[in-house]
């Protein structure tokens, strides 16, 4: 999950991490006690704000809620712009980034740091990956004091190190303590009352979820609002389902037991010619109610014309994903074409059950894709 | 010879009591793998599938010789499962389990590395070496024995294409799933490397997907190390940007996460490039022919 800045920065500042004195603007009152100017900022969890003219400075209450008003009917790449906050201006010196993030590739948390903060750091590694110190943490040892007066030193910061140490040391905190895959402060200020978070991106673990209930439970409510817009009926099923969903531009259903596999039935669907109206990928441990239910949504979508079923199981039974396909179809009719490949765990049982319902199935799935790419050309 | 398992391998089950872990004990034990004991909590005494259980690896320890464990546990146990099969010294272990917290598994992986312990996973659909042993939940009848290595994120596209390689008369030597990530206990050139090393592989058949940058990394190693020849098949070309493909490490979020991008690198290291299942048995035998 990704929070928006307002939310970082308050999981931030529990934990002492200075950020400025701000506010979720919605009228004037709630400007009161902040100094001008402030810097408003739209709260969505996209970055390019700035960009996007998304953040804006105002110099006295009347301007600053007039321009609020004005955002709030703004979104940005497809997301509504719900709630702004209003921030007191600070004056900067420099820009510093600082983040901890775990690094895929070598399985260990890695901190980052760079004196050219306030940028897209992804350019700064691509064009002066020299500017970027990089420290990886080794679990067990966690963060030690020498890494944190190395990293202060070699982006010119040991003047200001007992600032930096306890900053440095509460993000390693966030970062273990609520699951978080990344910590990013981007920029940190150098201001003349010490480093301060202009802005922050703080990713959670959703697999962690149930170790931070009532935290996730809160945090959804409250981007609820800023929720992307526009979402449609399928979009909506899958999402109260926990169903994994991808819309996508064409004509046929795609549903698949396994994401390798959904993945190569999307490309070879392309390849002849099809594209996917959406895809449904069922997970390794499903069972009829996940069928029955991946194929509720996939035909939620009015573009889809054919549906694909594409299934070679390990985990994923096949008599199981058969009493799916047969409790949708009894359920709901047979509103499009189903074309199935089933391969797998128990296909003797699965095929057997499908054909005294009068379905037949596939044995190859390349063959299968071409036949639903030209039902639904047909259609 | 296969790699990491041969059919002298004695294997524990961890969550051996479960509706998967029952089941696809069964199905092991039947296609000839030495399943020597089950372990979970509670149930030990037990016998499921004439195999006895016990409440703690290192009970079952006492009574049998254990090569290999493979585990069936939950996400939100697994990490304990894990750890105590490590601590038991068990140099071999397949995390089977999808969904356990990123930093659960940054301590399994680096605790069972300080003891020199091999984990495969997590997410993975564990590994077979065809007609002779099968560590994991493969369809059997899709796989037979041969000489050429495959690697995959998915488990479902290494079925698919051995499948494939199956109906052409063309065998496995081993079929190693490293699981749908982020992180992985054993990485795409590990496992390259293992191949390499091992006499009875002459072709590797890479299966990597969008997301990330592993590919990249073991695109560095085939250019650097491999003499045998890869044949990479990579998936998710139609995948838009952003959007998860079903699985945790699949998500488009930089260009090089890009299958393009993926594709680019394996064939300028060295690798010839599938496009699709059929493509690899046509490449695997114009490799041989021209030997």
């Amino acid at each position: 999950m990704r929070l928006l800045e307002f939310q970082a920065k308050r999981l931030l500042s529990e934990y002492g991490i200075p950020i400025p004195k701000s506010v979720l603007a919605k009228s004037q009152d709630d400007l009161e006690g902040l100094s001008f100017p402030v810097v408003l900022k739209a709260q969505v969890p996209v970055g390019g704000r700035g960009k996007a003219g998304a953040i804006r400075i105002a110099t006295q209450p009347k301007e600053a809620i007039a321009t609020v008003e004005e955002l709030l009917n703004y979104s940005i790449k497809g997301y509504p712009i719900q709630a702004v906050l209003a921030e007191e201006q600070v004056e900067i010196k420099q820009e510093l980034y600082l983040a901890v993030l775990i690094d895929k590739l070598a399985c260990l948390p890695l901190i980052m740091v760079s004196a050219t903060g306030g940028v897209d750091i992804e350019e700064v590694a691509r064009e002066s990956p020299e500017k970027i110190v990089k420290k990886h943490l080794k679990p067990f040892v966690g963060l030690q004091d020498y890494i944190v007066r190395y990293l202060a030193k070699h982006i010119g910061l040991e003047d200001q190190l007992d600032g930096f140490r306890r900053i440095v040391n509460q993000v390693y905190s966030i970062f273990c303590d609520y699951d978080a895959t990344l910590v990013e402060i981007n920029p940190l200020a150098v201001t003349p009352n010490g480093l301060v978070t202009l802005d922050a991106k703080v990713l959670l673990d959703d697999k962690a979820a149930y170790r931070h209930e009532d935290l996730f439970v809160k945090l959804q409510e409250e981007q609820k609002k800023s929720a992307k817009s526009g979402k449609t009926g399928a979009e909506q099923l899958a999402e109260e389902r926990g169903i994994t969903y991808v819309p996508l531009d064409g004509n046929v259903g795609v549903i698949s037991d396994g994401a390798g596999t959904g993945m190569l039935t999307l490309d070879l669907t392309q390849d002849v010619g099809g594209q996917a109206a959406n895809f449904c990928e069922l997970g390794g441990l499903a069972g009829a109610e996940s069928m029955l239910q991946a194929l509720e949504v996939v035909s939620a979508s009015p573009h889809v014309k054919v549906v694909l079923i594409s299934l070679i199981g390990g985990l994923t039974r096949m008599d199981e994903m058969a009493d799916g396909i047969l409790n949708y179809l009894e359920q709901h009719g047979k509103s499009r074409p189903l074309v199935i490949r089933m391969c797998g765990t128990k296909e003797e049982v699965g095929k057997a059950r499908l054909r005294t319902a009068g379905i037949e199935t596939f044995e190859d799935l390349e063959t299968a894709v071409r036949a639903a790419v030209k039902l639904a050309e047909e259609s | 010879m296969a790699i990491l398992i041969d059919k002298n391998s004695r294997v524990l089950v961890q969550g051996i009591t479960g509706q998967v872990g029952s089941f696809q004990t069964k199905v092991m034990k039947e296609y000839g793998t030495e399943i020597v004991a089950g372990v979970t909590p509670g149930k030990g005494g037990m016998k499921v599938h004439e195999i006895p259980v016990y409440d703690f690896v290192e009970e079952a320890l006492q009574s049998h010789e254990v090569d290999a464990a493979i585990s069936f546990v939950p996400a939100r146990l697994a990490k304990d499962a894990a750890l105590e099969a490590i601590d038991g010294g068990i140099r071999f272990l397949v995390v089977t389990t999808e969904g356990i917290p990123d930093q659960d598994m940054l301590t399994i992986i680096n605790y069972a590395a300080s003891k020199g312990i091999t984990v495969l996973g997590p997410d993975t659909p564990g590994l077979i070496s065809p007609g002779r042993c099968k560590l994991g939940v493969h369809p059997n009848r899709m796989f037979t024995e041969g000489r050429v290595g495959v690697l995959s994120k998915s488990g479902a596209l290494s079925y698919e294409v051995c499948r494939v390689l199956t109906e052409n008369g063309i065998g496995q030597s081993t079929v190693v799933g490293i699981g749908g990530g982020p992180l992985w206990g054993l990485s795409q050139q590990a496992v390259l490397k293992m191949f390499q090393d091992d006499p009875e592989t002459e072709v590797i058949v890479l299966l990597g997907e969008v997301g990330g940058t592993t590919e990249q990394a073991a695109a560095a190693f085939i250019e650097r190390y491999m003499d045998k020849p890869v044949v990479s098949l990579i998936v998710g070309r139609t995948a838009p940007k952003g959007a998860q493909m079903g699985h945790a490490g699949a998500i488009i979020e930089g260009e090089e996460g890009m299958a393009e991008s993926k594709i680019k690198t394996l064939r300028s290291a060295g690798s010839l490039i599938a496009r699709s299942p059929s493509e690899i048995p046509e490449i695997i035998k114009t490799i041989w022919s021209v030997r």
